[in-house]
């Protein structure tokens, strides 16, 4: 009798059975209407995150000369291997040495990530603030803050769901912006100022780099592509 | 995670935390304002505790307005109210995969006033959404902005029609953005016409749609154009690539172009054509040189063998292509004589007279050369001179003969200006010479010699004479004395003395003029003509030659000083050269210094 309940559950539930058939995450297709296709599969998903973290960085390279070129006199300026100047976010416990980038797991790799992206959502929006008041900063200048911004604000979403569909992690709610890693006062220097947000827009450089390395990184573990190391 | 089904049943999961006045109904955060129908999604249904006013008063018109037309409609009516169709998601399409908008196809709305509501929800996520902007994207369609877009998750999108008498739901679409991007057609596409080397082109240039965010590599766009003239229906499309310039070539002079240009993401659909853009290509006419050239050089050449063809005969068109072939050329070769067989009367008449010496088959360009130097003898030569003039002038004018006289009957060219001096002593010596001569001239050769030495004089008569007058100059000394004995030796008159005014004319052969003072004087040859005769006077002086260069060239001095010494000398060495040749030298040995214009040529072999 059991055995005849179960076969009638299960021919009465034969197009669920069969609709659940579909319900895999999508193949890569054009057509955008595709009824079973529940959700962006996971290499889609990190193709886009990087995506996403590698124009971040780019435009952080384009503001950062940018600035340089503008308001930074030539002997103050940075060399690329300076490590002089130390970033807010040398707090966050991130590895700097590529041996302790590659011992890293997955999950450690993508928390990384996450916590780079909440730290900096802030100070970029102060960004926006601050060269609003320089005189003669260029309109370009402005709206590659701002376009800065509003992506990080993107990727932070980004980079949840993929925590979570490659974690299968809850939601996060933990915010690292509200450790107050950041802080600022006013400076009414203008000098100061300069050399602040000057620092500041080379350390964000600097972690987005970071960001796409490890993003880069993961992606080798998860494919058999043997160009990666 | 299944797609939630929905059923328009009541007694599905309601939330009951909508305010009074609200009533919930269906999946999710949904409250009713019953009134007017309008649909709040939670979040906002949370903060309203009433409907709107505006929904209320509108509702009440509306109701108000439905009972009339029931009433009105009611006998006829009655029976088709029913609950709206289907609804059907059409399309969602995003311009820069920041914002999208989703469009519906409402079905029959049963009779009844009925109202549509699109609502989405996040993929793994339970909470409903209304759509929050129904209006920017125009009629039965539903805006995201950029706040409610995520490029990370699908969004499940459903469209609900409802009336009074119920709700309808349509099928759930699962919307990915980054693949639902189409964006704007390109923007400010321009035309214009330029050239290459003369010849013209069209080049297309356009702008990304403005929406769309290129620069920063958000949005990759792909571009394609087409083309077209006026006069056709079909057109030409071209793959212009990431680039947003693209150059047609090829194109018909004076026709009216159509372009349109669109574009596409990597993972998208192509945007709508641009508006068309017009351009009238000019009116050109390419001067192409070279093509004309050779169009002019092959029509001229067939014009030419046409004229050719026509005004020629047969004959001579074959006596020009096949030129007849020239027989032979010997002189006195005659084929007649050939045809006879007869072989000793061909070789006969093969043998020239004047062969080998004959002026007009001269062979010896050395010959050719030959001119002679007048010496002029002494006045009391005249006689002599001018009993031998006829012979010279004879000898002049024809050209050689046989009896080998020629060179030496002519008259000679050195003039002699001391004959007066010694005219005692000479007239021995001159008869001894005199025989000499006459027995060397004998054995001279058929040789003449040219007639004039170029530009010298103006003169013609005594052209060579006064030619060597300037060049040699005068002189004396033991040269006149032997010239003068030689100058005796033609003159078929005995034992007549030479007057020291007289000059003797002798002739030398002079190969060339080097300088004023040089003479490149000709031997005579094969011991031939190697005593020129004694001919006409002439007042001129003589020369003194100075030094031999080589067995050829006899320096001869402008002007020779009184002595006798170099002369001699000089006279004595030409001696002592001469009895290297033959004939003429062996007659001029015994002379010692005397200067025999003859003898100064060694026998040189050519």
């Amino acid at each position: 009798m059991t055995g005849l309940r179960e076969a009638l559950w299960a021919v009465l539930l034969w197009p669920c059975l069969l609709s659940t058939s579909f319900l895999l995450e999508c193949t890569d297709q054009d057509q955008v209407i595709h009824p079973y296709c529940l959700s962006i599969s996971q290499d889609k998903l990190l193709d886009r995150v990087m995506q996403h973290v590698e124009l971040i960085f780019r435009v952080s390279e384009e503001s950062c000369s940018l600035f340089e070129d503008i308001f930074v006199p030539f002997p103050l300026r940075l060399q690329r291997n300076q490590e002089a100047y130390a970033c807010f976010t040398k707090a966050i416990p991130i590895p700097n040495s590529i041996g302790e980038v590659q011992q890293m797991s997955d999950k450690w790799l993508l928390h990384s990530v996450l916590m780079l992206v909440q730290s900096w959502i802030e100070p970029l929006v102060y960004l926006q603030t601050t060269l609003d008041h320089y005189d003669g900063a260029p309109e370009m200048l402005l709206n590659k803050t701002k376009w800065m911004s509003d992506k990080l604000i993107s990727l932070e979403h980004g980079v949840v769901v993929l925590i979570k569909k490659m974690l299968n992690e809850g939601l996060l709610t933990t915010s690292y912006s509200d450790q107050g890693l950041f802080r600022y006062d006013m400076q009414t220097d203008m000098v100061e100022s300069v050399m602040r947000d000057y620092i500041l827009l080379s350390c964000f450089k600097k972690d987005s780099h970071k960001m796409a390395i490890f993003l880069k990184l993961l992606k080798c573990r998860h494919t058999d592509n043997s160009n990666c190391a | 995670m299944f797609p939630p089904t929905l059923r328009a049943e009541p007694t599905a999961r309601f939330y009951p935390s909508c305010p009074p006045r609200l009533r919930s109904d269906l999946v999710g955060p949904i409250c009713f304002c019953v009134e007017c129908h309008h649909r709040l999604s939670k979040t906002h249904a949370e903060t309203l505790t009433d409907c709107p006013h505006a929904c209320r008063a509108a509702m009440r018109n509306v109701q108000g307005l439905s009972w009339l037309i029931l009433l009105v409609l009611t006998p006829h009516t009655k029976g088709d109210l029913s609950r709206p169709g289907k609804p059907t998601l059409t399309s969602c399409r995003s311009p820069e995969k920041e914002t999208f908008t989703c469009w519906w196809q409402p079905a029959s709305d049963g009779g009844l006033p009925t109202t549509y509501a699109l609502y989405y929800r996040k993929e793994n996520s339970e909470i409903m959404y209304e759509c929050p902007d129904y209006f920017t994207g125009g009629e039965n369609s539903c805006f995201f902005n950029k706040n409610n877009t995520s490029i990370w998750v699908n969004y499940n999108i459903t469209v609900v029609a409802t009336n009074r008498l119920g709700s309808t739901f349509s099928d759930p679409v699962d919307v990915d953005v980054v693949y639902i991007v189409q964006p704007n057609p390109p923007e400010n596409v321009s035309l214009s016409v330029m050239e290459d080397k003369g010849w013209p082109f069209l080049r297309v240039a356009w702008a990304p749609p403005r929406k769309a965010d290129t620069r920063s590599g958000w949005i990759t766009l792909i571009y394609e154009l087409r083309i077209r003239s006026d006069a056709e229906n079909e057109w030409e499309t071209h793959v212009a690539g990431q680039q947003k310039l693209f150059n047609i070539f090829s194109l018909r002079s004076g026709s009216l172009y159509l372009v349109q240009v669109r574009c596409k993401p990597d993972h998208g659909f192509w945007s709508d054509w641009s508006s068309p853009s017009q351009i009238r290509f000019p009116e050109y006419f390419h001067q192409e040189k070279s093509a004309w050239i050779v169009t002019s050089a092959v029509c001229a050449f067939i014009f030419l063998i046409i004229t050719v063809l026509l005004h020629m005969n047969h004959g001579s068109l074959k006596h020009c292509l096949l030129p007849p072939v020239p027989g032979p050329k010997i002189k006195g070769f005659d084929e007649q004589l050939l045809k006879k067989g007869n072989s000793e009367d061909i070789f006969n008449a093969l043998v020239v007279s004047d062969f080998p010496m004959s002026w007009s088959s001269s062979s010896n360009s050395e010959d050719l050369l030959v001119e002679l130097l007048e010496v002029y003898i002494p006045e009391e030569r005249e006689t002599m001179l001018g009993a031998s003039k006829d012979l010279g002038g004879g000898s002049f004018k024809t050209s050689d003969s046989d009896s080998g006289r020629g060179s030496c009957d002519s008259r000679t060219l050195l003039i002699d200006k001391c004959g007066r001096p010694k005219e005692h002593e000479d007239g021995a010596e001159e008869r001894v010479e005199r025989e000499d001569w006459e027995d060397a001239r004998d054995d001279t050769g058929g040789r003449t010699w040219p007639s004039v030495f170029p530009g010298l004089s103006d003169r013609p008569q005594r052209s060579l004479s006064d030619g060597l007058s300037q060049v040699l100059g005068p002189s004396e000394g033991q040269v006149c004395k032997q010239i003068k004995a030689r100058s005796d030796i033609d003159i078929a008159v005995s034992g007549h003395k030479v007057s020291p005014a007289r000059w003797s004319v002798e002739y030398v052969g002079v190969q060339a003029v080097v300088n004023d003072d040089m003479v490149i004087l000709q031997p005579w040859g094969s011991g031939e003509g190697c005593t020129p005769p004694l001919s006409s006077l002439q007042e001129r002086d003589y020369s003194q030659v100075k030094q031999v260069r080589s067995d050829d060239t006899l320096l001869l001095l402008h002007k020779v000083s009184e002595g006798t010494a170099d002369g001699r000398e000089a006279a004595t060495s030409f001696g002592n050269m001469s009895q290297k040749s033959a004939t003429c030298m062996n007659s001029t040995a015994a002379t010692g210094g005397y200067v025999d214009a003859a003898a100064v040529f060694p026998m040189t072999t050519y």
